[in-house]
């Protein structure tokens, strides 16, 4: 994982010796704590849920949520929000599969859906920006027609048939340990983290983003370009969804136009979950992975003890309550809200 | 002598972890008496205000209203028992209408419908009282500043107020504004009710004060009669020590070459600015009423805001499209509110002072950052705990000092101040001064905006007054009487031509 662009905004809440300092890390880092406790609780409570098979599996299921949730990040530390990003996975995720069944190559594919996904989200980002329409209403507006459309290019029928050469882009298994291996679209998923994290961290461009979040006119006082920003978060947003949707498409080997529905709610709980503010200017990729992962865990707890998804989705939005409680809660104790 | 309206005993405010804020308050408020609070910023004025109004609660203490323990547990609460607060971003909802914002909260209603007739009369009434010409039934965002203030003042007046705390009214009204806003206070003082007054202008408390109670570091130093106290005594319990309030000290000539000269200037509002120079080392004011165009004029100087004409620095043409073409020139703006504009209030003292340099670069190191913000905010005398620090945690004037400190890093030759020392206590405006007129004597120009006429005279090479969007007379302080300047700003009477 990324070293912590969290550190970078976050001060401690005083100079103190280090055993004052670890437990101010805790806090600082408290989702990670809570990521550890629901590991804990998921493998006493299954004796299946730490092994190898598992734990992959984890990565695999996580990675199509986790790969939007990054580019969701760039856009919720703009203060901004991007709903489109469900409907925009499955047209990206129908374009690739339109592409490869008309009898282009694999890579070609992918490229022109990866620019088609950045264009979109460029667009959303440069209204937003330039026209000065909340990003909600313009990302909204996204959500329907992106969907509209993928029923449009096929009128609702899935596109099967596809090159097998496309599913090794997400299912190959790439060995970690010995004996652990990850489908490939966990790696590319955990490899997008570091990447976000160092971009976020140790870039001016990442610095850009959480002053415009923080504060949009100081940014633009110190001659920073803003509306350029707020555009090219909103790119890297359609590139993820691009991505996104390219993964899944090749996981399923189909195209399937009603994939990904409401996946933008999981990818904005992920981002706020992992301590992301919604208003901007305070958040991390390292918060996103760990809230990704572990709204994953929850999932896969429910299945291996063999209880449907009726339950886990109420005990979701509950730890979701919860852990965002215990944020505001030590935010007013440091006098920060 | 009668039972205070308003009584505080003692009382005392922490934040965890470790903040003090107030530690031993005291205060009595008479009614009928206008009491001013004075203190440095962080002196804990706001805090023992948000306590009275029942924002905050006490950590320790007690407060007396008309001689009973009083304890609101909401602001709602301190309302209905008679004490109103006006805050200085006045809490009124702009989009509704004078007389929805009048009775917002306690509006006459029967089964739950509004009774619009009622409430129509009702805050005719109070409008009456604080003689307002407006209707009530204008949005307030229409509204002059100063017409909102005098609304904020009537929905006081709905509450049946016996103790009206008022923060810094003046920092956004102009001098004739500000005046009325006197005259309503002294009315209302007659018919008995206690104004609590803050403000750091000293002329004000001078005019409207019956007595003040100064506070420092959090404790209640004293209260004194306002006519039987000198200027003196009082700044000196404010800052603890005896320091001169600022005055003018006469610089030499100023003889670098002309720096920038805008020839004209046009834009909206009726802007039109023509003939205005400013030499290297040179500190120009530039004084005028609210909506004189201070504020827009340096905006467009730093390429915030478009404008037509045609201006020069070092006799080439300066025309900024955005304030990155204006940094790139070495100009450098302190804005006018730098909570809103200036400062990212939760980000690191470091971060925000490197704000600007980082266009120049495509990584950041985080270290290289902290060396490099390091030198500059300890040549301002910065007072900080830690470079990681939240610059929020600052008081005004080391906020302040982070944003110029900024414009060094970037090494801007020429300064943009506008209002710089609002919000400041009388020490950290002095020094505030000092620092610029230290960067002019290394060469900078400086322009500085500001309502304070004092400031501008003693701290000025030359001083212009603007008039509705044009500058309308030059004057050299030195030469001039600070009534002449005053003056041409309100009645727009010009001594030069263009």
């Amino acid at each position: 994982m990324s070293p912590t662009e969290a550190a970078a905004y976050a001060a401690p809440a005083e100079r103190a010796g280090p055993g004052r300092r670890m437990v101010n890390l805790v806090i600082e880092y408290n989702f990670i704590a809570i990521f550890l406790i629901v590991v804990a609780i998921a493998a006493s409570l299954s004796p299946n849920f730490l092994t190898f098979t598992n734990i992959a599996n984890l990565f695999q299921q996580a990675s199509v949520v986790g790969i939007v949730a990054i580019g969701m990040t760039f856009v919720i530390l703009t203060g901004n929000i991007d709903l489109s990003v469900g409907s925009l996975v499955a047209l990206m995720g129908m374009i690739v599969a339109v592409l490869l069944h008309s009898g282009y190559p694999p890579i070609v594919a992918v490229l022109v859906t990866l620019a088609a996904g950045t264009a979109l989200g460029a667009v959303m980002g440069a209204t937003t920006a330039l026209a000065r329409v909340p990003s909600f209403i313009i990302t909204l507006a996204g959500l329907v027609s992106f969907r509209g459309l993928t029923y449009l290019m096929t009128d609702g029928v899935p596109v099967s048939g596809l090159a097998p050469g496309f599913a090794a882009l997400s299912s190959t298994m790439v060995p970690v340990l010995p004996g652990f291996s990850v489908a490939s679209m966990g790696i590319i998923f955990v490899g997008l983290c570091v990447l976000a994290g160092l971009v976020l961290r140790f870039t001016a461009f990442g610095e850009y983003v959480y002053a415009t979040g923080g504060n949009p006119e100081a940014a633009r006082l110190s001659g920073l370009p803003t509306r350029f920003i707020v555009t090219a978060v909103f790119a890297i947003s359609g590139l993820s969804a691009a991505l996104g949707g390219i993964l899944l498409t090749s996981r399923l080997r189909i195209g399937q136009p009603t994939a990904a529905q409401g996946l933008e709610l999981d990818a904005i709980a992920a981002v706020v979950l992992g301590g992301t503010s919604l208003f901007g200017g305070r958040g991390s990729i390292l918060g996103t992975f760990f809230a990704v992962m572990l709204l994953q865990v929850l999932r896969n707890i429910f299945n291996l003890l063999g209880l449907g998804s009726f339950y886990q989705m109420t005990v979701t939005g509950v730890v979701i309550v919860a852990a965002i409680l215990l944020n505001t809660m030590i935010d007013r104790r440091r006098g920060r809200a | 002598m009668a039972e205070p309206v308003l009584r505080l005993e003692a009382v005392q405010k922490h934040f965890p972890p470790n903040i003090v804020a107030v530690e031993h308050a005291t205060l009595d408020v008479r009614s009928g008496e206008v009491h001013c609070l004075l203190g440095a910023n962080g002196a804990g004025k706001s805090t023992l205000l948000k306590i009275i109004a029942g924002a905050l609660a006490p950590s320790a203490g007690t407060l007396f209203l008309e001689g009973r323990p009083f304890a609101p547990r909401s602001p709602a609460e301190a309302a209905r028992s008679g004490i109103s607060m006006i805050y200085q971003e006045l809490d009124l909802v702009p989009q509704m209408t004078v007389e929805e914002n009048l009775l917002l909260g306690h509006a006459p209603t029967r089964f739950g419908f509004v009774r619009r007739a009622e409430r129509r009369s009702r805050a005719l009434d109070a409008l009456e009282r604080v003689g307002a010409g407006f209707s009530p039934t204008q949005r307030v965002e229409t509204l002059s500043v100063a017409n909102q203030q005098l609304t904020a003042i009537a929905r006081s007046l709905t509450m049946e107020a016996k103790v009206i705390i008022m923060d810094e009214p003046s920092a956004a009204l102009n001098e004739t504004e500000l005046e009325r806003v006197f005259k309503i206070i002294r009315e209302l003082t007659a018919q008995g009710v206690a104004i609590v007054y803050v403000s750091h202008r000293m002329g004000e408390l001078r005019e409207i004060g019956n007595r003040v109670t100064v506070l420092r570091g959090g404790r209640t130093i004293g209260t004194f009669a306002m006519a039987d106290t000198s200027d003196e005594a009082l700044v000196e319990a404010v800052i603890g020590r005896q320091r001169s309030l600022i005055e003018r000290k006469e610089r030499g000539a100023v003889s670098g070459g002309v720096a920038l000269e805008v020839k004209r200037m046009t834009g909206d509002q009726g802007l039109d600015i023509g003939g205005l120079t400013v030499r290297w080392g040179e500190i120009v004011g530039l004084t005028g009423l609210n909506g004189s165009g201070r504020t827009s004029f340096l905006r467009r100087l730093f390429g915030s805001e478009p404008f037509v004409g045609e201006v020069l620095l070092d006799g080439r043409p300066h025309r900024p499209r955005h304030p990155g073409d204006a940094i790139d020139a070495g100009f450098g703006l302190v804005p006018e509110n730098r909570k809103t504009e200036g400062l990212i209030l939760d980000a690191p003292i470091y971060k925000n002072a490197m704000l600007p340099a980082l266009r120049k670069s495509l990584l950041v190191s985080h270290s290289g950052q902290k060396i490099e913000a390091e030198p500059a905010l300890k040549k301002l005398s910065t007072k900080y705990g830690w470079l990681e620090q939240p610059v929020v945690n600052l008081s005004g004037g080391n906020q302040q000092k982070v944003v110029l400190a900024r414009w060094m890093i970037n090494g801007a030759r020429v300064l943009l101040l506008d209002e710089p020392s609002r919000g400041l206590d009388i020490g950290a405006k002095a020094d505030l001064y000092a620092l610029v007129e230290r960067l002019a004597e290394e060469g900078a120009a400086v322009i500085i905006a500001s309502s304070e006429l004092d400031e501008l005279y003693a701290a000025c090479d030359t001083i212009w007054a603007l008039h509705e969007g044009r500058n309308i007379a030059r004057y050299n302080p030195s030469a001039t009487d600070r009534e002449t300047i005053l003056k041409a700003t309100i009645l727009g009477e010009s001594n030069v031509t263009h």
